[in-house]
């Protein structure tokens, strides 16, 4: 049949460990279904040739009935190649279904123009990097249409539902930089086509490490205004003024405010530390405790990050950030709830 | 009576005065010669669409990708819906089944009317939705892209809502038509298995049809209203889930009349009766009987559980024994048959080789692994061009070419038939074994073509779109051509022993001057 010897070359070269439980049952049934086509199809062009109407008024030759036989091999032969396509492709499907345990667990977000791949640490890059030879599992959402994600070379094609959680894994076995796409048409203009990188284990944790220490090639308040959007902030206090669940983070910095108790706090340094850590301590009149401690979460680096980033949102945090807070604020700023 | 029709006009009912004159006619003869030129429109409108984004692939129209996912949407929405699904049992069904069962006429003429009309308003509709500017997201239509994609969709969502309904009115016709029009004597089983697949394909025309003009109404109010079944706030599953239970039958009742179509042919071209009359009749009801029950395989990979889709997997691939047992019964029609070396001959053998391609593809989309792999590429998208372009269309020319005489009295010239039967051949398999290749490379499914540049592929499957034009070119030229042959073909040129061979050729408006007895079917 056509192709038949080149047909190895037709899948992309396998570099997972499931891919061989879809090119098994491809090369199986290729072959198998080779054969059949060309059986069938060759019969009836033989017949057709050999039982050619030589003479006008020839008539066809009595009614038979089917060979039993013939018949009985010939529906097992159909029948074998059913169920070899069943079982050959049995243990690769129990395979896609089950993710193995301890998979490394990475987040996709997928949208019209592009992927968000989440890392366990909340690093979110657009491509995918995998370490070869340890299991990924992928967690993926979609925000708007139906998308895909599909890894040819991994063997991985799965749709990416909105309002719903698709899983796929796989376990990369080379170390190479792969397509990486939606197979899914999302309609005009999605521009889901990316790659996915496969290092090998040391390079990876290089690479996570990397990517993942927030601070270099960023200044300080640009980490910290990072680390208000990945650690959750943004959902209760916004910088613009507007009261949410909390107080809104501009000018705070260098501000007094009175607190639920009755007295009242200077935001410094040691004020912002305090109610990262221990927020419900010291609460602002007018607002709850209900802040979720980040004691253990954030380190030294990053809360100082973020009172740099506060500073630069304050009208009192000053160009030279490192001087002394200015004692005495102004106490028409002290209910923290101004607009504006 | 052959010679009464030599020297134009045709005669019978081709020329004959009848009420309605063509287009209010209710003569089945003449709806099904409409349905024909109509169906052959959508046709070439598909062909049209689908060579738009080979245009592209190949280097043209570089920037236009909106314009080719419109193509894309559209090529398959008109092929699927308004030639794969009707073709056969409108066409054919149309002209034939009275023929073959020694009625009059079908039963319900009115029914036979009003479902051109809406097929030519549903085709029309389709058009005017491209001329508005038309839709991309893509033929199955998911949601939720096609409750917020641009475009004007009530337009098209009408022409695919007239077309169901047409479908339903087509089946309703044929299933009353085999109920109470048989001639005396002609039981079930001695029906011709054309007849017969078209009343066991009715069935199903009669369901999808509701069902698609159905959802597609109800998608069109969701998109307009916000609300609705398959509104925002649906799963988007829900939508893909009713699509395929509409649509996936639409590949089994479209080849099982293929097949029927080949049996009355090889039957007739070989002048032999057909081997496992019964186990076929059977084989047909069990294909179609599984096709309502498969459709998940369309979903593996979407999310579906696991469980679900292996049951589907096992049900699908069920399949494999009555394709096994046709295939056994049409070959043993073929031996020791006396074989006219005829175009039909040579479109019976690409059907062969093309659903046999489009069936072993089947197993392949229905292996639990390998399917969940191959469904979203172009290996789907190949095997659905092999069931249309090769299987249905191969057999649907097989049918023109072998029942040409009876429709309009002229002979078929053969030769120039099958050359035309060649090219056609030789241009499915360069267009579409390329696609297969591609799919599974991992190019995805339906927007292949959207893929950057020119691999070798393309440029061997644009050789082959222009093979399969130059081959249809070839063989509806040469029918239509014969129209103008002085001859006449004869009431019985192929010796057959159907009983739409026991008429003239045309046929007179009543069809037969004294009613036929029913007998065996194929004169054994």
């Amino acid at each position: 049949m056509i192709g038949l010897a080149f047909m190895a070359t037709w899948l992309p070269a396998a570099a997972s460990r499931q891919a061989e439980g879809v090119d098994g049952p491809f090369q199986g049934l290729y072959v198998a279904a080779a054969f059949a086509v060309a059986f069938a199809a060759g019969l009836a062009l033989a017949y057709v040739m050999l039982f050619r109407r030589r003479d006008e008024s020839a008539r066809g030759a009595p009614a038979g009935r089917p060979h039993p036989l013939y018949l009985g091999l010939w529906t097992l032969l159909a029948a074998g190649l059913a169920v070899y396509a069943l079982v050959a492709g049995f243990p690769g499907f129990l395979d896609q279904t089950v993710p193995p345990y301890g998979a490394y667990p990475v987040g996709v977000t997928a949208r019209n123009d592009g992927f968000d791949f989440t890392y366990p640490g909340g690093h979110v890059a657009d491509t995918l990097h995998v370490a070869v030879g340890k299991p990924v599992q992928l967690t993926m959402t979609s925000e708007d249409v139906i998308h895909g994600l599909s890894v040819p070379a991994m063997r991985v094609h799965q749709a990416i539902l909105p309002g719903r959680q698709a899983t796929a894994w796989f376990e990369a076995t080379l170390a190479d930089t792969f397509d990486l796409r939606s197979n899914i048409h999302g309609g005009e203009g999605a521009a889901l086509r990316t790659a996915l990188v496969s290092h090998q284990p040391a390079d990876f944790d290089e690479w996570l490490r990397r990517v993942s220490d927030i601070f270099t090639g960023r200044t300080l308040a640009e980490a910290g205004e990072l680390l208000y959007n990945r650690e959750g902030c943004k959902a209760c206090h916004t910088t613009d003024g507007t009261r949410l669940v909390g107080p809104s983070f501009k000018d705070v910095y260098g501000f007094e405010f009175p607190t639920r108790d009755g007295k009242t706090v200077l935001v410094d340094d040691a004020y912002i530390k305090e109610s990262i850590l221990t927020p419900n301590v010291s609460v602002v009149a007018g607002y709850e405790p209900v802040m979720t401690p980040y004691e253990g979460k954030l380190g030294d680096k990053e809360i100082e990050a973020i009172t740099a980033w506060l500073k630069t949102l304050s009208s009192k945090g000053g160009a030279a950030e490192e001087a002394e807070p200015e004692a005495e604020g102004d106490p028409a700023a002290g209910d923290g709830q101004e607009d504006k | 009576m052959s010679d009464r029709t030599a020297n134009s006009p045709l005669g019978g009912y081709l020329s004959a005065a009848v009420p309605g004159g063509w287009f209010a006619t209710r003569d089945h003869k003449r709806i099904g010669l409409m349905f024909a030129a109509w169906t052959t429109g959508a046709l070439l409108l598909g062909l049209m669409f689908g060579i738009l984004p080979m245009v592209r692939s190949l280097g043209g129209m570089e920037d236009d990708a909106g314009g080719v996912l419109r193509a894309l949407t559209y090529q398959r929405l008109i092929l699927v819906f308004m030639f794969l699904a009707p073709a056969i049992p409108a066409v054919l069904g149309h002209f034939l089944l009275p023929l073959q069962l020694g009625a009059r006429n079908l039963a319900l003429p009115v029914f036979s009317l009003w479902s051109l009309r809406l097929y030519a308003a549903g085709l029309v509709l389709a058009l005017a939705s491209v001329l508005a500017g038309g839709v991309s997201f893509g033929w199955t239509m998911p949601t939720p892209l096609s409750l917020t994609g641009d475009g004007v969709f009530w337009l098209l969502a009408a022409g695919l809502a007239c077309s169901g309904f047409s479908w339903f009115l087509v089946g309703v016709n044929i299933i009353v038509t085999v109920h109470h029009h048989r001639a005396p004597g002609l039981g079930f089983f001695r029906m011709p298995l054309l007849s017969w697949s078209l009343y066991l394909g009715a069935y199903l025309l009669v369901m999808s049809g509701l069902i698609l003009a159905i959802i597609v109404l109800y998608l069109a109010g969701a998109r307009g209203t916000g609300r609705g079944l398959f509104g925002p706030d649906a799963d988007p599953l829900l939508w893909l889930n009713y699509f395929w239970f509409a649509t996936r039958p639409v590949v089994f009742f479209a080849l099982v009349p293929a097949a029927g179509v080949v049996f009355d042919v090889v039957a007739g071209i070989g002048r032999k009766a057909v081997t496992g009359y019964r186990m076929v009749v059977g084989s047909m009801i069990a294909l179609l009987a599984l096709s309502v029950v498969t459709w998940g395989v369309h979903l593996s990979g979407y999310g579906q559980a696991p469980h679900l889709t292996f049951v589907f997997s096992v049900l699908s691939l069920l399949g494999a024994v009555p394709v096994a047992l046709i295939a056994y019964s049409l070959l043993a029609t073929l031996h020791r048959g006396a074989i006219a070396c005829s175009a039909p001959t040579t479109f019976t053998v690409a059907f062969v080789l093309h659903a046999g391609i489009a069936a072993v593809m089947g197993l392949f989309l229905a292996s639990p692994a390998l399917g969940a792999y191959l469904n979203t590429t172009m290996f789907a998208t190949a095997q659905i061009d092999y069931v249309m372009w090769g299987g249905v269309l191969g057999a649907f020319l097989a049918g023109l070419h072998f029942w040409w005489p009876k429709m309009t009295g002229r002979p078929v010239n053969h030769p120039v038939g099958r050359f035309g039967a060649f090219l056609y051949l030789i241009g499915v398999n360069l267009a579409f074994f390329p696609q297969v290749i591609q799919g599974v490379g991992g190019a995805p499914v339906d927007v292949g073509a959207l893929e950057p540049g020119p691999t070798g592929l393309t440029e061997i499957a644009a050789l082959g779109w222009l093979f399969l034009v130059s081959g249809l070119i070839v063989a509806i030229g040469n029918l239509v051509g014969s129209l103008w042959v002085k001859e006449a073909a004869g009431d019985n040129p192929w010796g057959a022993c159907t009983l739409e061979w026991t008429t003239a050729s045309p046929p007179p408006v009543d069809n037969f001057a004294v009613r036929p007895a029913g007998g065996d079917p194929y004169g054994t």
